[in-house]
């Protein structure tokens, strides 16, 4: 029993006829990439800048308009003064503002003399999201500012340079976009996968795909051919997107990011598959999916919750998850420039996991079968 | 006589301890109306999967177009053409493209898949265009078109599970026609329905029960055997009360007793115990001789006491 490609084509050729006139197929493959990357390039980045500030400046002297104006000038904050300290802490606590600055009367003076100049930065702690950022910009800004204050005003340009080198928020819409294409890989390889073929069994069309001599690989190899083109055209929507519109820098070869997400693919195709093949109807396939495709290449992969601090027993468990490995080549090929020899690693495993899940898909296909 | 369409000997499936077909045997002749009945859950579906190569079958000898399992799991596929009682064809296809997609699968020659495929519109009468989508046919045209995918690549056999089931009465008719055609090309037809009138164009009729082949003959000679005494239509004088009908279902004048629309079919169950009881039951029925229909038999041997 030799592999037929006209057979494969055949069945490839079938399920091209039933995606373009399926409009939520479509639609889920080049709507969903886009929604999904202005959703998280745009959102996650403006809570964290122009935070508003409520400013208390009970000392009205030179040092502290300069700290004041340290701020404003940096982008990051949206300077707006109060009257009181009191005024400040109450506009926090209202959500009026997510940070107060509050300045004691005897601030310049206190720097004048030698002694340490006191002001007090205030940050909305329930808001979990912003913390860490917005303590960041408060620890670079002061750093500039006591610069500012104590030096001459001839600052020196290097030291303004400074400030455009620190710049996290740019680099979190970096980190984040070449996250994206996994998550958007996964989704649409493992959910269109597991639908179509569930679709075969449930109106039984399989049995007649079976009763003609075509083979289990032949009927997997044709159903996954238009998806992966599918995915890869999604995949390239995505890439362009994240250069044009957002200016992420892609600093490695185009080669080796295609090969990781095709390997990706296979992967996930093949996870479908074997999803399709336990659960026959389409509701469960999409159920078990979701569970066991979308949800780790969300939560496990390093997307969200970095693997380095996980628990031991999750940060050896993501090992097995496809979307981890890819995770790595897609935020290395990116930022990094990786080649192919430094993701060596990523690699292997990212190819062993889809020879295993593809040899499982296959073999319980056929088992089913007799 | 020529080597058998379709034979089996001690058939044998079984589901874990299921066993859903028992011990089979039988044979077709090429270019018979094989007619298979049953009711649901018999095992008719579980037997033609079997003859089509696509279930392996637990035990037992299994020969189609002079091929069996030993042949390798494609050698039968090859052979015959299957049209399921579930699936047909793809609705949000075309006609040409689910045609198309069959010959690919079956790696059909392109010339010859053109001509085939003309011949076999040309046959079923298909006044659409190849361009029009399923979905739009109506159920009798989805069913013919559904008949030409099974024979594109010219089967010696054809499979059709329940091809009718949903078809209207003229569109049934058409569609044996239809059969008859196939059949006198030469083709075997082995077919399944739970129409008695289909049945009575059957060249023979097989009848599965708990998965045993408990009858095979021709329609006539089914009659005959089931049916060795005189049969009798009772038409009631008055209204029966349940009561009294289950009285009559197992008096012992009748070896055989049932509903038939408004009037009953029964069959005798010897001479003296007809000849005591006659005079008694002609007071609450009109009673004539008749022939057995077919129906009569179905329900006797498959729906029966056993």
């Amino acid at each position: 029993m030799t592999f037929s490609w006209r057979r494969a084509a055949a069945v490839a050729r079938k399920e091209w006829f039933h995606i373009r006139r399926d409009p939520f197929t479509l639609a889920l493959a080049l709507v969903l990439p886009l929604v999904m990357i202005l959703v998280y390039g745009y959102a996650i980045d403006f809570n964290i800048k122009d935070v508003r500030l409520a400013v208390s400046d009970s000392d009205r002297s030179q040092a502290s308009r300069r700290l004041i104006d340290t701020f404003t000038s940096s982008d990051y904050f949206r300077v707006h003064p109060v009257d009181s300290a009191d005024d400040a802490v109450r506009d926090v606590a209202a959500e009026r503002a997510r940070a107060a600055l509050i300045i004691p009367p005897r601030f310049e003076k206190d720097l004048l003399a030698g002694r340490e100049g006191r002001a007090q930065v205030l940050i909305d702690g329930a808001d979990n999201a912003t913390v860490g950022p917005v303590s960041q910009y408060v620890g670079s800004i002061q750093a500039l500012a006591s610069r500012r204050i104590a030096g001459s005003d001839l600052t020196p340009p290097y030291q303004l340079r400074t400030r455009f080198l620190f710049n996290p928020e740019l680099n979190s819409r970096w980190y984040v976009i070449p996250g994206l294409t996994v998550v958007i890989m996964a989704i649409l390889s493992i959910f269109l996968t597991s639908l179509t073929v569930a679709r075969e069994w449930e109106n039984g069309s399989m049995e007649l795909l079976l009763s003609t001599p075509v083979q289990p690989i032949e009927i997997i190899a044709g159903k996954a051919a238009p998806y992966a083109a599918l995915a890869m055209l999604a995949m390239a929507f995505v890439y362009i997107i994240a250069r044009t519109v957002f200016g992420v820098p892609f600093a490695g070869h185009l080669w080796v990011f295609g090969l990781g997400c095709l390997l990706f693919l296979v992967a996930y195709l093949a996870q479908g598959l074997l999803i399709s093949v336990v659960a026959r109807q389409q509701t469960i396939a999409m159920q078990f999916s979701m569970l066991t495709g979308m949800l780790p290449s969300n939560l496990l992969s390093g997307f969200v919750f970095p693997i380095a601090s996980m628990p031991k027993f999750f940060w050896y468990f993501t090992m097995l998850l496809p979307a981890r490995w890819f995770m790595v080549i897609a935020r290395r090929s990116f930022l990094e420039g990786s080649d192919l020899a430094q993701l060596a690693v990523p690699f292997a495993a990212l190819a062993l996991c889809g020879a295993v899940m593809t040899a499982l898909a296959v073999r319980r296909f056929k088992r089913t079968l007799e | 006589m020529s080597a058998p369409a379709v034979e089996t000997r001690d058939l044998v499936v079984r589901y874990g301890d299921f066993t859903a077909v028992d011990h089979i045997s039988f044979s077709v002749a090429p270019g018979e109306v094989f007619g298979f009945l049953g009711a649901n859950g018999a095992g008719k579906t579980t037997t033609i999967r079997v003859l089509c190569g696509l279930l392996r079958p637990s035990a037992g000898f299994v020969r189609v177009a002079g091929r069996g399992y030993e042949d390798g799991e494609r050698a039968i596929k090859a052979k015959v053409g299957y049209m399921s009682q579930r699936f047909t064809l793809y609705n949000d296809l075309t006609v040409a493209e689910n045609l198309d997609f069959i010959a690919g699968l079956r790696k059909l020659d392109p010339g010859y898949y053109a001509r085939r495929r003309r011949e076999l519109l040309e046959l079923i009468s298909f006044q659409k265009g190849l361009d029009a989508r399923v979905q739009d046919l109506s159920g009798g045209t989805k069913q013919q078109v559904s008949l030409a995918a099974a024979l594109l690549h010219d089967p010696e056999i054809v499979f059709l599970d329940e091809p009718t089931a949903g078809v209207t009465p003229a569109g049934r008719e058409r569609f044996w026609r239809l059969i008859r055609l196939v059949a006198g090309q030469g083709k075997t037809v082995f077919v399944t329905t739970h129409y008695m009138d289909e049945a009575e164009q059957c060249g023979r009729i097989g009848l599965m029960r708990d998965g045993r082949l408990v009858a095979l003959d021709s329609p006539a000679g089914l009659k005959k055997s089931v049916f060795p005494e005189p049969v009798f239509e009772f038409d009631p004088l008055r209204s029966l009360s349940s009561s009294e009908l289950s009285a009559y279902a197992a008096h012992e004048a009748f070896a055989f007793f049932e509903s038939y629309g408004p009037r009953f079919h029964a069959a005798a169950a010897g001479p003296e115990a007809w000849a005591r009881w006659a005079p008694e039951l002609e007071k609450v029925f009109r009673i004539r001789p008749i022939a057995p229909s077919l129906e009569d038999v179905f329900v006797r041997v498959v729906e029966g006491r056993p």
